[in-house]
């Protein structure tokens, strides 16, 4: 079906790049059979894509998911996509928005050109331009197949690949240079807004899509469909066509605009004025919208967005008496968790919230229930405290491991963010709490004993909960997400990096391809991030925040991964620029420590862990920290036994 | 600021020995007893003159904890020295010596210079290696050695400045091939290359890492 010929869309570089990455699988979805579905006007679905989506706002998670599908009816072919029923992924996108974004079979004679998008973060999407001008909004292939989809129209129309950018795709285009030549000189350049910018654009381009223009201006009498679109309809598919655009081009125009040391013209056109109002039926040229375009500084400001949602303001007092019913229980764990992952905690609330994202009180207790697990555990501390307290020196003196556990945890209790007033000075009382609760935990979980960077976990939790038992249980709940950290084998520590690697691989894989030339595919400079949870490279209400935020599970238990690949891509510029070997990688990242802003990083966090979507969560193998072990896990925590302290 | 050297250095030991107090006190020529344990690696620089060779040290400070090793042991790479700490009042950090020397020469480069450095010597009181045994380690395994104390700065200064002083020896007798990075040296550009500097790639592996 896909035989060869001069335009074969094989010869692509990307495809064979987008093949190579990995888990991001190109799936031809023959399953509906390209013939067998016939209706009854004896129409021939020749493609169908499950899973295509729409974006009708900057945040990505709201989407709405449809069907693409090719039909041919005798010679004509015609595109379809239709949202599914009732699956929105968001309340707020309604009925009403669905039904304004359907696209009801646009013939191809009215379409000008198909830009494909297949960046190197993200979906892989189309954009398709009428002969008017008009775009409609981004289709998003979540399980790929732009290529496949390509195939298929150019088997019935006649599809070129534009000599000027090979992503975009000329339909009906005429290739004979002189009728080229003719319709440009038709066409004053004067006309398509691309001409105020005072940088040259590069000139054919305009040409080109003028010339396909006017040689679909005399079939367009044929075709009404698109036409009958609503010019309301209509700007506001141009105007969500920019709109996506930039908030696209700012999440992945980054890897085209910063790649390194790729030159094409996405820079030039990422610097040129944009046309002032894109929304147009004046036939004017309009295939440039697809161009990451920076609108002039105003427009810059308005859209400065990036694909996260906003950060809302922490949850606070009063709010969070919503969340509870009468008798205490959180009625809605979920939307609980969901604003919790968005704005974070007002600083009073976390002792009492904190307890309840880390599965220390369970949603569905209620306050009596809540006080009498408080009495009970705090008589199950204060037994398991007593099983070290009770060593008298005599048995210390034989209890070689007790005595090293010991002096460790000593000498890294005072050496644990001693400049917060809270555990500074001389015989700091909760420096000795420390340094208890760590001990105790050391018998309650004698085979993963006490390792460098507990301290650094407990601290904002004593900090938080101003409670020995109340802070050990809940320190208990942490270490049963993270304790794999700490493997003697560094397995839990290994299999997060790996997933880290994966998923660069996955997001960026320029980036990637950059860590393995450099020998920095091991990705150490990032273990200090992922040990103690970034506690040291924000400060410490930015770590306490982060860390809520990471506890919600919200979208993903592995959040922290994609909030590694956020810090890196954000310097990826300055990392593939300056040619950073791995020794200079590791300075740079430590040197990072309090310089990175928290809420865009989680914002764009969010928007790389919603694009990856299941191809993320493919990069991360089951079971890696924070997941809970496998069951079948003999032991949770694999040590070698001489070495526990 | 310009060199006319930078060595690269890693500080290794058993947690707890003074390997971050000892970079503070070098650096920044204070001792501070209330900073963070180490995590991964730690940063430090300054800037030396050997024989009127503006010299910059770059010095990375690693992680003690045994768990943490497999990922320290990857720092190692391309130092042109290394200090390596114990503390004089604690014995098991003596006697784990040996461990670290084999990591160091599996994963350093052979020809690395290596400083051992008894710590805390300010506490003789508590001493719990003799200065006999530390030397005599040292010259069993054909190290550097010095006590010295980064609380009271005894011998912090010098310990850096002798290894540096050895390497630069190195350097001036041929034994690195200084164009090639990963001996932990770059040639800066306020370097007027030595004896054996000016060699290409080829003629200094004559003297180079065939140990
Ligand atoms: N008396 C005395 N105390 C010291 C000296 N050097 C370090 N210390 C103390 O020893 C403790 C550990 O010092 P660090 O420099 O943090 O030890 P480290 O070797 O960096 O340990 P890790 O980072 O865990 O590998 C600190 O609390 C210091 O106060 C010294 O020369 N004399
Ligand atoms: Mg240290």
């Amino acid at each position: 079906m896909l035989e060869p010929d001069a335009h074969d869309l094989s010869d692509d570089a990307d495809y064979a790049a987008s093949v190579q990455q990995g888990p991001v699988s190109i799936t031809r979805n023959d399953s509906l059979g390209r013939s067998s579905l016939n209706d009854p006007e004896g129409a021939e679905v020749v493609y169908t894509k499950d899973n295509v989506a729409i974006h009708p706002t900057q945040f990505a998670s709201e989407r709405i998911s449809g069907r693409l599908k090719l039909i041919k009816q005798g010679n004509a072919l015609s595109m379809t996509w239709l949202p599914y029923k009732g699956q929105s992924s968001n309340a707020r996108l309604s009925e009403k928005d669905k039904n304004l974004y359907t696209i009801r079979a646009v013939q191809f004679s009215d379409i000008r050109s198909i830009r494909r998008h297949t960046p190197t973060l993200g979906w892989q999407y189309i954009i398709v331009v009428m002969s008017s001008g008009l775009a409609f909004p981004p289709l998003y292939f979540y399980n790929g197949g732009v290529r496949e989809f390509l195939a298929t129209i150019k088997q019935h129309v006649v599809l070129v690949r534009s000599a000027d950018d090979a992503n975009v795709f000329l339909v009906n285009d005429f290739e004979n240079p002189l009728q080229r030549t003719l319709s440009s000189l038709e066409l004053p350049r004067a006309l398509t807004p691309m001409c105020e910018s005072p940088t040259t654009p590069d000139p054919d381009k305009g040409e080109l899509d003028k010339s396909s223009n006017i040689f679909q201006n005399g079939r367009r009498q044929k075709h009404h469909e698109a036409r009958d679109i609503s010019i309301q309809v209509l700007e506001k598919f141009s105007l969500v066509t920019r709109f996506a655009r930039e908030t696209t081009s700012q999440l992945f125009g980054d890897s085209q605009y910063d790649s390194y040391p790729s030159n094409d013209g996405w820079k030039n056109s990422a610097l040129s004025p944009a046309p002032k109002r894109i929304t147009s039926l004046d036939n004017s040229p309009q295939v440039r919208d697809e161009v990451p375009v920076a609108a002039d500084p105003v427009e810059i400001e308005k859209l400065s967005l990036v694909w996260g949602k906003p950060r809302q303001a922490p949850l606070g007092q009063e709010e969070w008496a919503t969340f509870l019913d009468a008798e205490g229980r959180v009625m809605d764990s979920k939307s609980l968790k969901k604003r919790i992952f968005y704005g974070g905690i007002e600083h009073n609330l976390r002792k009492e919230v904190w307890r309840f994202l880390l599965g220390y009180y369970s949603y569905e207790s209620t306050f009596a229930e809540r006080e009498y697990l408080i009495s009970v555990k705090q008589l199950e501390y204060d037994t398991i405290k007593k099983q070290w307290q009770s060593i008298s020196p005599e048995q210390a003196k034989r209890f070689t491991k007790f005595r090293e556990r010991k002096g460790l945890i000593d000498k890294d209790v005072v050496r644990t963010d001693r400049s917060l007033s809270f555990y500074d000075g001389d015989d700091n009382p909760n420096v000795y709490l420390m340094r208890d609760i760590l001990l105790t935990y050391s018998f309650y979980n004698f085979d993963l004993g006490y390792c460098q960077g507990m301290s650094d976990l407990l601290s904002p939790i004593l900090y938080v909960m101003r409670d020995e038992s109340e802070s050990f249980w809940c320190f208990v709940q942490l270490m049963e997400r993270l304790g794999p950290n700490f493997n003697r084998d560094q397995s839990g520590m290994h299999s997060q990096l790996f997933a880290l690697s994966k998923l660069v691989e996955v997001l960026d894989s320029p980036l990637h391809n950059y860590f393995k030339q450099n020998d920095c595919l091991n990705y150490f400079f990032c273990f200090r991030w992922l040990l103690i949870q970034f506690k040291r490279q924000f400060e410490y209400d930015k770590t306490m925040c982060i860390w809520e935020v990471l506890w919600t599970h919200h979208l993903s238990e592995h959040l922290h991964l994609y909030v590694c690949v956020a810090i890196l891509k954000r310097y990826r510029r300055k990392i593939i620029g300056e040619q950073m070997d791995f020794d200079t990688l590791l300075k740079f990242i430590n040197e990072l420590s309090g310089q990175i802003d928290l809420d865009s990083t989680l914002r764009e966090a969010e928007a790389l862990c919603i694009c990856a979507g299941e191809n993320g969560a493919a990069c991360i193998p089951p079971g890696t920290p924070p997941s809970l072990p496998l069951e079948d896990d003999s032991s949770a925590y694999p040590q070698l036994d001489d070495e526990i302290l | 600021m310009s060199y006319a050297y930078l060595f690269k250095y890693i500080i290794i030991g058993d947690t707890g020995v003074g390997k971050s107090c000892l970079l503070l006190q070098f650096t920044d020529k204070r001792f501070q007893p209330v900073h963070d344990l180490t995590i991964g690696v730690e940063f430090g620089a300054r800037m030396i003159t050997i024989e009127n060779k503006p010299i910059k040290l770059q010095i990375w400070d690693t992680a003690g904890q045994e768990s943490f090793r497999s990922i320290t042991r990857s720092y190692y790479r391309g130092a042109a020295g290394a200090l390596l700490v114990y503390d004089i009042t604690r014995r098991e950090t003596f006697n784990h010596l040996v461990s670290w020397l084999e990591d160091a020469r599996q994963h350093a480069n052979p020809n690395m210079t290596i400083m051992l450095v008894g710590n805390k010597c300010d506490l003789a009181h508590r001493r719990a290696v003799s200065t006999e045994e530390g030397e005599q380690f040292a010259k069993e395994h054909g190290l550097i050695f010095m006590e010295a104390s980064a609380k009271t700065a005894q011998n912090v200064e010098e310990a850096f400045i002798k290894t540096a002083s050895t390497i630069y020896k190195k350097i001036q007798d041929g034994v690195f091939d200084v164009s090639n990075e990963s001996y932990g040296i770059k040639v800066g550009y306020g370097g007027i290359p030595g004896p054996s500097g000016g060699r290409d790639g080829s003629s200094s592996q004559v003297g180079g890492c065939c140990s």
